[in-house]
């Protein structure tokens, strides 16, 4: 018989399987996984890759997305050009579409990972009525609907390369799918039970 | 709270949503059991889930083949045609220098979902013989690292977006690697939805005990 206090249970973040918490040298005694693998550096990993994250996101806002060459005049447009773009021409389901994908969601998404990693270390909104837990499922889930951009471009450019007219993709489109890439990373690391520590 | 030992703790469910403790109790074949607080689905009940599973994942990974072998788009444009297959529009990334968006969207769109369904067939078929009991577990660990980097249902929405853009400039027809992509992703969500991986942990569980 062993005694457990109920909230000394933990959950797996990769088998889900429930676990006793034994502070140090956690491993899951299902699938043998560590839990509270960053136990010393509680958020660090996951900042540093949010921030290279956000630092990402600037130059995929700057450059351009997109360049195509029409009878040998080539135009470059870059996210928010093309969605003004998009709307001007009356496309508007299609700028929604982006708008949401490439601008709202990652905002959102930084946002909220930095709301998520500043409030499990200070005391932080924690009498409010947020459901943590719920934002952070909510944030993995849309996050990587923000690479429809980049796909968009691919699918672009390898459809459209003739004699006259050609799309290739832009220097923005490597940022974009690298600050996409490390924010699901900072998302990944994140350690869940870090919010139930802090509620 | 007193248990058994370890092992009896495989009776206890945290709402992968909320964080919420349950307790697992039996259901009827073909329901499932929610969260009281989130009504998110914890878990389900399938007798037969080794055969459906491996029913599916065969399916699944027939119409990925499909998808990615047969034209995906066909556009007819200043008297030119020219379509495109999944995988080439990751090689044009490469050809045009765009290692890294490159590899990501072939990591993606391409390897991932592949190595999740095969591993999947895999998986079904070696508890259905029960076989590979440490393997079985390694396969599971992979699958739910892998399982989040699966995006090609995102890429259905993209190609509808590429191609909305394109209309006025060129004709467009749809190949039937675009249907089979579409059937994919249904099938994957269905999959998703449907066979969590807890289950066949604790279906693994329960096939390897019995055979001790």
């Amino acid at each position: 018989m062993i005694e457990v206090d109920e909230k000394n249970l933990i959950r797996c973040p990769v088998c889900e399987a429930v676990n006793i918490d034994k502070d140090k040298e956690n491993r899951c005694r299902r699938c043998g996984s560590p839990i509270y693998k960053y136990r010393r550096f509680k958020t660090e990993k996951s900042w540093a890759y949010l921030i290279t994250a956000i630092i990402a996101y600037i130059p995929a806002n700057l450059y351009p997305m997109l360049v195509s060459t029409q009878f040998g005049k080539t135009e470059e447009s870059t996210i928010v050009g093309g969605i003004i773009l998009m709307w001007e021409s009356g496309s508007y389901p299609i700028a929604a579409v982006i708008f949401f994908a490439s601008i709202l969601v990652p905002i959102m998404k930084f946002l909220v990972l930095v709301y998520l990693l500043i409030s499990v270390k200070y005391p932080l909104g924690k009498d409010k009525k947020v459901n943590k837990h719920k934002l952070y499922y909510m944030t993995e889930t849309i996050g990587p609907w923000s690479m429809i951009d980049v796909f968009v471009v691919a699918i672009l450019a390898a459809l459209i390369h003739m004699h006259n007219v050609q799309i290739i993709a832009g220097t923005a489109a490597t940022a974009f799918a690298l600050s996409v890439f490390f924010t699901l990373l900072a998302a990944q690391v994140f350690d869940e039970s870090l919010i139930k520590e802090n509620r | 709270m007193k248990i058994e030992n370890e092992d009896a703790l495989d009776h206890l469910i945290i709402c992968h949503q909320c964080h919420t403790l349950h307790e697992e109790i039996p259901i009827e074949d073909g329901t499932k059991a929610c969260c009281v607080e989130c009504r998110s689905v914890l878990y389900r009940y399938d007798s037969r889930l080794i055969d459906h599973g491996f029913a599916l994942s065969l399916t699944t990974l027939i119409f990925f083949a499909v998808a990615n072998f047969f034209p995906l788009v066909q556009i007819e444009m200043l008297g030119n045609e020219q379509f495109i297959t999944i995988p080439m529009t990751f090689f044009s990334l490469f050809e045009n220098g765009f290692y890294v968006v490159g590899m990501l969207c072939a990591v993606v769109l391409f390897l991932f979902p592949l190595a999740i369904f095969v591993l999947y067939v895999m998986l079904f078929l070696m508890l259905k013989l029960k076989k590979g009991e440490d393997l079985s577990r390694r396969l599971l660990v992979w699958l739910s690292y892998m399982k989040p980097w699966s995006m090609n249902d995102i890429f259905l929405i993209s190609i509808l977006v590429a191609l909305v853009k394109l209309i006025g400039y060129a004709q467009i027809h749809m190949g039937v690697a675009f249907w089979a992509l579409a059937v994919f992703v249904l099938l994957d969500i269905y999959m998703t939805k449907h066979i969590h991986l807890k289950e066949i942990w604790m279906l693994r569980k329960q096939i390897f005990a019995e055979k001790q």
